[in-house]
């Protein structure tokens, strides 16, 4: 991805970001929508097109989970091991969905097919322990059988099942 | 209600009413009062506070929770408790968290004893932690650069170094990496973090994390012996703090307490780490004479007496040549020793005087007065390269409001964010007089940096800048001064010109050369060949070179930081140096040499110390009248301008060919070339040539051209560079050994050079 693509797709929504700083977010997620993660021209384009240094944009780019400086499987399954999902057992949670997928903890499966990640407060308490797929809404809460159900569905078709309760 | 800012207001702290500013900041209002409140974050050289560490918690009578004293403005009538349990508990708490994942290593940190996180924590802090939970591990530690490295463990995250590199230094290098206790110091894909001023981060740090890798477990805060001086690096004057043990420099970093008036604190990289050159092998560490028996070495007092005897000779004609670091005291002794001799010709290597003094004769300002300027033209040079600290200035100039302008012949680091870049033909620096007029147009407070080299070559261009800028209502100038020693000479009068007429007319019969090697400098063939007719020559000298093999005396003397005397930088502001290591057994400070052979000839001069020698010189010589050793004290003080001297006609540049534009970067010069040190960041001799202009030549695609003019012959690498006038050939003069520099004239004047494609065996195959 070029820094000229990045400014035109910048260009008819620069002016609804008063702090041109706050562009480099939008930048990012259009950058990342080629290759699925970030590598380090696609953050150069960035800083060409937002005009900030490029140490800033991977600052930027680091902060958030769902911006991938690495590169990721297909399907990214983030697990959340804040308090209330702890207490809940998440601990047990992620250490089942890796072995299910077969990573040793966080990280990508060998088929490329995953990427488990722990998530900070996924901010569904009330239905922990949660977990998140891709950008989807959190479901939960969730037994060791949902999660491989979930997987399974996943594995399957790319269509996640829904444990909503 | 409202009031100025800045208009005093009583406040009370700890219960005690006080006087501070309205609008300075809590931390500092305490401070000013004897009153310490704890920062780490808070730094005000690197803009406005962000409040990060958490540490200057205090108490504020009618606002809710606790206050950081480092970004709460001081208001009429704040009652401000800094001590209460509240406070207590706050700090504690804050140490505690800073310290959650902080390894304690400090017995093997080369901060401890010398860290801010360290006395804060005995100070402030619990003593014990509830934490029990393991803390972060990272391999360390981890090199940001080869100069730099860094400790993820002890940072605590306060954001000074990040914002150094995008505040100050404004290279948008350093950020910190993903999120909460995970953050960490990184560059853009863990690229090295260099540039000229990396080095600040560490004098930053108020813990462990960024140490200097030079200085990685070389010494203990309790072995060590700290002394403020001056950079003799180039021609800003840069305040620094020398680190001693065992008699040698180990360490050099910025002033704590900096000059706010020319440095603020911040030192180049060059400036921090070519000490290494005071000890390098080819230091020169005991005198040398010639006599029947052959070249061999001997004792000093031996030296200075042959010298000594040399001079007591009835009817010899000597002649001083001054070279560079020389301090305005080797300067005053180098005149006296003169005047025991028949008033011998004394003069400095460097640029001549001609034309410039309509320039020199404009109001003066000094370093700190860009900080407050509404324009600054810079007329000719570059400063990012040949007098590094003033780019921080420019930056911090164009950032509090200034429209910053680079009028002249080479491509700059400022250009494009920082300064206008309005490139001029080289060697027709007169013409761009119009585009200078129209940006001092308005202003009311600007500021003109000119070049001493670009403008001794263009005396009519010197002159038309010098009446814009006296037309100009409160317009002010500062001299890019081309070497450290110049305008100290300068204002004793010594010439740059003289002494080289003399030896080919064959009148000198002695040359006494101070710090001085002038056959691979500008005019380097011509001196060569004129020094093989003085019969005798006695070189004092830091190092070994040419001039030291050909010298019937050769005496090794000290260099600026290990030596006691008075810089002038080209602000006009004397400052002294003061010894920060011993120097080799053999050598003496070349003033001491100079009064040690007055006493030889019988005649002795009176001076027993630096300070004694510019004391006596402050009566004698009208820009230091009125100015003790004393008045100098740790920042120094500005002498009194010049007073100018005549315009001169258009000087025609020498040769065929391309304009020659010449830089001079202080990363490339002998002494960075003797610091192992610098080799990540050292520059290189080399020719730059825009890409069209080589393809023109036939030249385009070669590693090396050969440079030609009326002076002299080298082959150098090729660099092209599409910033590049098309009129002009880029010499960047760098390792003295290359000799590039003799291509110049003695004088420094305007020459052009031929560029040609090698002969084959001249590259090698």
């Amino acid at each position: 991805m070029t820094a000229h693509e990045i400014s035109e797709f910048l260009a008819p929504i620069r002016h609804e970001f008063p702090d041109q700083r706050s562009l480099i977010l939008p930048a990012l997620r259009f950058a990342q929508e080629e290759q699925g993660w970030l590598p380090p021209e696609a953050m150069a384009a960035v800083a060409e097109a937002t005009g900030y240094s490029q140490a800033y944009v991977e600052s930027v780019a680091s902060f958030y989970d769902r911006l991938y400086t690495e590169p990721v499987g297909r399907r990214v399954i983030s697990v959340c091991t804040t308090l209330s999902c702890m207490l809940r057992g998440s601990d047990e949670l992620l250490a089942h969905v890796a072995a299910n997928i077969g990573t040793n903890g966080e990280g990508t499966s060998a088929d490329g097919m995953f990427t488990l990640q722990r998530a900070e407060c996924l901010g569904a308490c009330d239905r922990a322990p949660c977990l998140q797929v891709d950008s989807d809404d959190q479901q939960g809460p969730l037994t060791h059988d949902d999660a491989d159900a979930i997987i399974g569905a996943l594995r399957a078709d790319g269509a996640p099942t829904r444990y909503d309760r | 209600m409202s009031e100025p800012d800045e208009a005093p207001v009583i406040i009370t702290i700890n219960g005690q009413a006080v006087e501070a500013r309205k609008g300075a900041m809590l931390v500092d209002a305490a401070k000013a009062v004897g009153v310490e409140i704890p920062v780490f974050c808070y730094e005000p050289r690197l803009g406005k506070p962000i409040g990060a560490c958490r540490m200057c918690l205090v108490e504020v009578e009618g606002m809710r929770g606790l206050q950081t004293a480092c970004s709460t403005p001081v208001a009429r009538d704040m009652v401000v408790n800094t001590t209460s349990d509240q406070v207590k508990d706050a700090q504690n708490g804050v140490l505690e968290l800073l310290l959650a994942n902080h390894p304690l290593d400090c017995p093997v940190c080369d901060k401890g004893g010398e860290c801010p996180l360290q006395d804060r924590t005995f100070q402030f802090g619990p003593g014990e932690t509830r934490i029990l939970e393991p803390k972060n591990h990272f391999p360390k530690p981890l090199d940001l650069s080869p100069l730099v490295a860094l400790d993820r463990e002890r940072c605590i995250a306060c954001f000074r170094c990040v914002r150094f590199s995008e505040d100050v230094a404004e290279d948008g290098q350093l950020t910190f990496h993903e999120r909460g206790d995970s953050t960490e110091i990184a560059t853009f894909s863990g690229e090295p973090y260099e540039g000229r001023f990396t080095g600040n981060t560490i004098d930053l740090c108020p813990v462990g994390a960024l140490t200097s890798n030079p200085y990685r477990f070389v010494s203990r805060p309790w072995d060590i012996k700290n002394a403020p001086s001056i950079c003799a690096g180039c021609s800003v004057g840069c305040n620094l703090e020398i680190t001693e043990r065992d008699g040698e420099i180990k360490r050099v970093t910025g002033r704590p307490d900096p000059n706010m008036a020319v440095e603020e604190g911040w030192i180049c990289d060059r400036g921090r780490w070519a000490f290494p050159a005071l000890t390098a092998g080819d230091r020169l560490v005991m005198p040398e004479i010639v006599d029947q028996v052959g070249r061999r070495h001997v004792r000093i007092e031996r030296a200075v007496g042959d010298a000594g005897a040399i001079l007591r000779r009835s009817g010899i004609r000597v002649a001083f040549l001054l070279g560079t670091p020389v301090t305005v005291e080797d300067g005053f002794l180098a005149l006296e020793l003169s005047h025991l001799l028949d008033d011998a010709p004394v003069a400095r290597l460097g640029v001549s005087d001609d034309g410039l003094g309509p320039l020199r004769a404009l109001p003066g300002a000094q370093m700190h007065d860009m900080d407050g300027a509404d324009v600054i033209v810079m007329v000719g040079g570059d400063p990012s390269s040949q007098q590094p600290v003033t780019e921080l200035r420019l930056r911090k100039a164009r950032r509090n409001g200034a429209r910053v302008a680079m009028v002249g012949p080479r491509p700059t680091a400022l250009d494009g964010n920082t300064a206008e870049a309005l490139r001029t033909v080289p060697g027709r620096l007169g013409d761009a007089m119009d585009v200078v007029a129209e940006r001092l147009l308005g202003s009311s407070r600007a500021i003109v940096l000119w070049d001493e080299c670009d403008l001794a070559a263009e005396p009519v261009a010197a002159d038309a800048l010098a009446r814009l800028v006296a037309s100009t209502p409160g317009a002010r100038a500062i001299e890019l001064a081309a070497d450290v020693s110049g305008p100290g000479l300068r204002a004793l009068g010594i010439p740059a010109t003289g002494v080289l007429e003399q030896i080919e007319a064959g009148e000198v019969d002695v040359l006494i050369t101070v710090k001085a090697d002038p056959t691979t400098g500008p005019g380097g063939t011509r001196w060569a060949a004129a020094l093989n007719q003085v019969p005798t020559v006695i070189a004092l000298s830091t190092h070994r070179s040419p001039i030291v093999d050909l010298a019937a005396i050769a005496i090794p003397v000290l260099y600026g930081l290990e030596e006691a005397g008075t810089l002038v930088s080209m602000a006009g502001r004397a400052q002294r140096l003061r010894p920060g290591a011993i120097g080799p057994e053999g050598a003496a400070a070349a003033w001491e040499v100079l009064v040690g052979l007055s006493h030889r000839m019988g005649q002795p001069l009176p001076d027993r110390t630096a300070a004694q020698a510019f004391d006596r010189m402050a009566k004698r010589f009208p820009a230091f009248s009125g100015l003790t050793c004393t008045d100098l004290g740790l920042l120094g003080a500005p002498i009194a301008a010049g007073t100018g001297g005549p315009a001169a006609p258009a000087r025609r540049a020498e040769g065929e060919g391309l304009a020659l534009v010449v830089s001079t970067p202080v990363f490339g010069d002998a002494t960075a070339h003797r610091s192992d040190a610098l080799d990540c960041v050292r520059e290189e001799t080399h020719l730059g040539l825009c890409p069209a202009e080589a393809d023109r030549l036939g030249v385009s695609g070669s590693t090396h051209v050969r440079v030609t003019t009326p002076f002299a012959s080298v082959l150098l690498p090729l660099v092209e560079d599409h910033r590049l006038h098309e009129a002009g050939a880029y010499l960047v003069l760098g390792d003295p050994a290359s000799m590039a520099a003799t291509l110049l004239p003695a004088d420094r004047g305007p020459v052009c050079a031929v560029i040609s494609a090698p002969v084959a065996q001249e590259v090698g195959a």
